[in-house]
């Protein structure tokens, strides 16, 4: 036994960093959601303060730009909304026509972007909204460009939404043109696509939109435009590149949906399965 | 002692807060400079291996909290950085500036390659994904976060010794 002591005091460098990979990749591989869930609830309740003054101390850096930038905005958008009234009003026409029910069951809930994940992949950030506010878990986050991600964790006044670029976040997707189904992912948070059998029918600058599929996000929301699809490298797929409708670097107003995941009605026998694990 | 540790815990933790609120501000095509691994850099280079790698580990694991998955991830990166720091600083050199800022750079190699070997083995990423991380992400993160080494050393070696007289 005091050989073991004597030669872990003799090897104190070695030993410690033994210990300590040994330690995260255990955390790497048994991932106790739970564990994790507790641990990162502690650390958002202690770095949130500081990050909420630090992000007012920049937002007033950039307060006159945009002032300019919304004052241009609203010239923009008075022009067009009553183009759109008119539009929404043949649309209630047509709708009324068709038989179709108001669809819109949700509301869009503002939210301000006050921290991101300190890593170079950006899978993460947090926003000054939560449970207080109607924030609940798996809810979709939009920005006016198209989807961001979903909240992956809610407290009393902040959340955590998981964007799409976290190589881990699959997205069911479909292209608006021809409807054929595909599943979004990344590998390192910036180039995004999509894997299609050969046979579909897919061109450079179709637009992808969620298919409703996966249960989060609703149908129909704009996920980005086909950039190039890469045929020939594998028989059975072809691979469709596509450039995000977001800008993940510039993101700071944003809108939680409202509406509760599809799969809802099932959440309690999955919590008890993820507990079992 | 206590004081010298606590002045390290306070500038990882406003580190920790300035990177995930204003370092997105000033990225430069997505680029933004990384304070922790800078000041992981100086703490090892200034208190040795030891420190470093047990650093290394505790603000890992902090910045592990705020993702979604994968954690353990920053904490063995950082570990593994904050050893390789500390080991090199140790038995390679102790005194040359420049010297120092090409181990800030060969020190966000080591840990960029682990982070991404880990992203590439839990998300089933393709392996090249690791070197072509290497060129276009982290070199360029490198050399912006040398600049802010670079002011701190400025400091040290013109503006102290000045204040010191």
């Amino acid at each position: 036994m005091q050989w073991i002591i004597q030669f872990i005091v003799h090897h104190r460098n070695l030993s410690s960093l033994f210990l300590t990979v040994m330690l995260s990749l255990w955390m790497l591989s048994g991932s106790d959601a739970r564990q994790a869930k507790i641990a990162r609830t502690l650390t958002m309740t202690v770095f949130f303060p500081f990050q909420f003054t630090v992000a007012q101390v920049a937002r007033a850096r950039n307060i006159f730009a945009e002032n300019r930038r919304l004052r241009e905005e609203l010239t923009s958008l008075r022009t067009s909304a009553s183009f759109l009234e008119e539009q929404a009003a043949e649309n209630e026409r047509l709708r009324d026509l068709l038989g179709f029910r108001e669809s819109l069951d949700y509301t869009l809930l503002p939210a301000r972007v006050v921290a991101r994940e300190p890593s170079q992949l950006y899978r993460s950030l947090v926003l000054n909204v939560g449970k207080n506010q109607g924030v609940d878990l798996y809810m979709p986050v939009v920005s006016k460009d198209g989807i961001v991600g979903r909240v992956v964790q809610v407290m009393r006044h902040i959340s955590l939404v998981q964007v799409l670029q976290d190589p881990s976040a699959r997205t069911s997707v479909m292209t608006k043109r021809t409807r054929s189904v595909g599943i979004l992912e990344t590998e390192n948070g910036r180039d995004f696509f999509i894997r299609h059998r050969t046979h579909v029918d897919v061109q450079q600058g179709d637009t992808i939109i969620t298919s409703g599929l996966g249960g989060i996000y609703p149908k129909g929301l704009v996920v980005g435009a086909v950039t190039t699809v890469r045929e020939g490298v594998d028989p059975l797929f072809k691979k469709t590149l596509l450039e995000p409708s977001v800008d993940f670097d510039h993101l700071e107003e944003l809108f939680v949906m409202q509406i509760s995941p599809q799969w809802t009605v099932l959440r309690g026998e999955l919590d008890s399965v993820e507990m079992e694990k | 002692m206590i004081g010298t540790a606590l002045k390290w815990i306070a500038a990882f933790v406003l580190c920790l807060v300035l990177q995930t609120t204003l370092m997105p501000v000033v990225a430069v095509g997505g680029i933004a400079p990384d304070l922790i691994v800078v000041v992981l850099f100086f703490l090892a280079i200034r208190a040795g291996v030891m420190p470093g790698l047990y650093a290394g580990f505790l603000i890992g694991l902090g910045q592990d909290l705020y993702s979604p998955s994968l954690l353990g991830q920053s904490a063995l990166a950082k570990t593994i950085t904050g050893f390789f720091i500390g080991l090199f600083n140790e038995k390679v050199m102790r005194t040359d500036p420049v010297m120092k800022l090409i181990l800030l750079v060969l020190s966000f190699m080591v840990h960029d390659t682990v982070f991404t070997v880990v992203t590439v083995i839990k998300t089933d990423a393709s392996f090249p994904l690791v070197f072509s991380e290497l060129f276009t992400r982290t070199l360029p993160r490198a050399l912006y976060s040398v600049l802010i080494a670079a002011i701190v050393y400025a400091y040290d070696y013109f503006v102290k010794p000045g204040l010191n007289r």
